[in-house]
């Protein structure tokens, strides 16, 4: 497998260093390569390493959130709930368990709950025109290629069943080897490929499809 | 290479789900925020082991919901109680400013139902050279409370103020081992997925 990008990734600009002005930030560098200690420090309860650990995987959580959410627009509160569900559990976090196995599987609970919860009450309708507005106008054919492919890759990807999906995502989005997996899930690797395969069939019909 | 990245269309799929949203600094800023608020613990409610670093949004919301549910107690129990809790329920049905210690009192019913009790807790352990007891009660300080060896060797005990509920605990060995006491129930945290041990803190 090639290489993913899913070490956390930060962005140089001075408003994220800045974010925080009650809360002192880490340089860059050191926030991506979580070390033990910010995590033993944020164990201890300092909010500083604790906005480290936010700082340094919020933009994963937030991607992972949206493409396992029925309803996208949701991934900001649930990323919100999960790291203040992992605040308060992470004095009795064992350093043994990988620490963003740990966050994810968090996140994963959430978002099933969320998706029963919306599920239940998915009587909610969109209002057209609330959806017109918020298609963006692009000019640009290149971009509006670009905006198209994407938004049938995340059309494509919705329709893949959510048991498939957490397992695409895990293993090739976010980078877990399938071992991980299976600690996080508690599902057998065979059944963890299964599913991935199955997850990347369907992508890969609805995808082609599509764009014939 | 894996199979889905040998296919073209599928290496475009993943090259595109795998894009980071940008960084959102006010959403990072309200995460941050709302741990902060919400990491409460039963050793908060012990005013003589508080910690600065809890936050104060929280203390506040805590005591205007125990002055709700003080209110409703009294209304409740006004009738029934009249000799004996005029004076609590009057001035927690009233609306009349009230000091927070007051209308603690009223819904704890007595005082002395909050007060930390003496908690022994005993670990058998010939090896370690030093143990700490960890628990909610000290929000799981590996430092806070140590353990005090026995003169045989054999046990590590200690006594601590804990308030009066469930609470989850572990030992500490030689800093490092985090350990459950094997003769307590145990439990599992949804969120951890590790275990800790429970125990009942309550008034003889």
């Amino acid at each position: 497998m090639t290489e993913h990008p899913s070490t956390p990734v930060r962005r140089n600009d001075s408003a994220s260093r800045q974010f925080l002005s009650g809360f002192p930030l880490q340089h860059p560098a050191q926030a991506s390569g979580l070390d033990s200690r910010t995590i033993s420090r944020a164990k201890l309860g300092d909010i500083d390493a604790f906005t480290a650990i936010v700082e340094a995987y919020h933009a994963r959580c937030i991607r992972f959130a949206r493409a396992m959410l029925r309803n996208p627009d949701d991934a900001e509160d649930m990323v919100q709930e999960t790291f203040v569900r992992l605040y308060r559990a992470l004095p009795r976090y064992e350093e043994r368990q990988r620490f963003e196995a740990w966050l994810f599987q968090i996140l994963g609970n959430c978002c099933r709950t969320a998706n029963t919860a919306f599920q239940r009450h998915s009587s909610r309708t969109t209002n057209d025109e609330e959806a017109y507005e918020r298609v963006p106008s692009i000019d640009d054919p290149a971009a509006q290629f670009d905006h198209e492919w994407s938004e049938a890759v995340r059309r494509a990807l919705a329709e893949v069943p959510e048991y498939n999906r957490e397992i695409f995502l895990l293993h090739y989005i976010e980078g877990f080897s399938y071992e991980e997996v299976e600690r996080m899930t508690g599902i057998k690797q065979s059944a963890l490929k299964m599913r991935v395969k199955r997850a990347s069939d369907m992508l890969r019909t609805r995808l082609s499809e599509g764009h014939r | 290479m894996s199979d889905a990245e040998r296919d073209p269309v599928l290496r475009r799929a993943l090259d595109e789900l795998r894009k980071l949203p940008p960084a959102d600094v006010g959403a990072m800023r309200r995460v941050v925020s709302a741990a902060a608020a919400a990491r409460v613990t039963p050793f908060d409610s012990d005013p003589g082991m508080s910690s600065p670093r809890r936050g104060r949004s929280v203390r506040v919301w805590m005591v205007v919901g125990i002055a709700a549910a003080s209110a409703f107690v009294g209304f409740a129990l006004r009738g029934a109680w009249t000799s004996r809790s005029h004076a609590a329920s009057t001035a927690a049905s009233s609306g009349a400013p009230s000091t927070a210690p007051s209308i603690v009192r009223t819904a704890a019913s007595t005082e002395l139902d909050a007060a930390p009790v003496q908690q022994p807790f005993v670990f058998n352990n010939s090896r370690a050279h030093k143990v700490f007891v960890v628990g909610d009660f000290n929000r799981w300080d590996p430092t806070a409370t140590p353990m005090t060896r026995s003169s045989d060797g054999e046990l590590w005990s200690t006594v601590i103020p804990v308030v009066p509920g469930r609470h989850m605990y572990a030992f500490m060995v030689d800093d490092s081992l985090f350990t459950l006491d094997p003769n307590a129930p145990k439990t599992r945290d949804p969120d951890l997925g590790a275990e800790g041990s429970i125990i009942i803190v309550g008034r003889p």
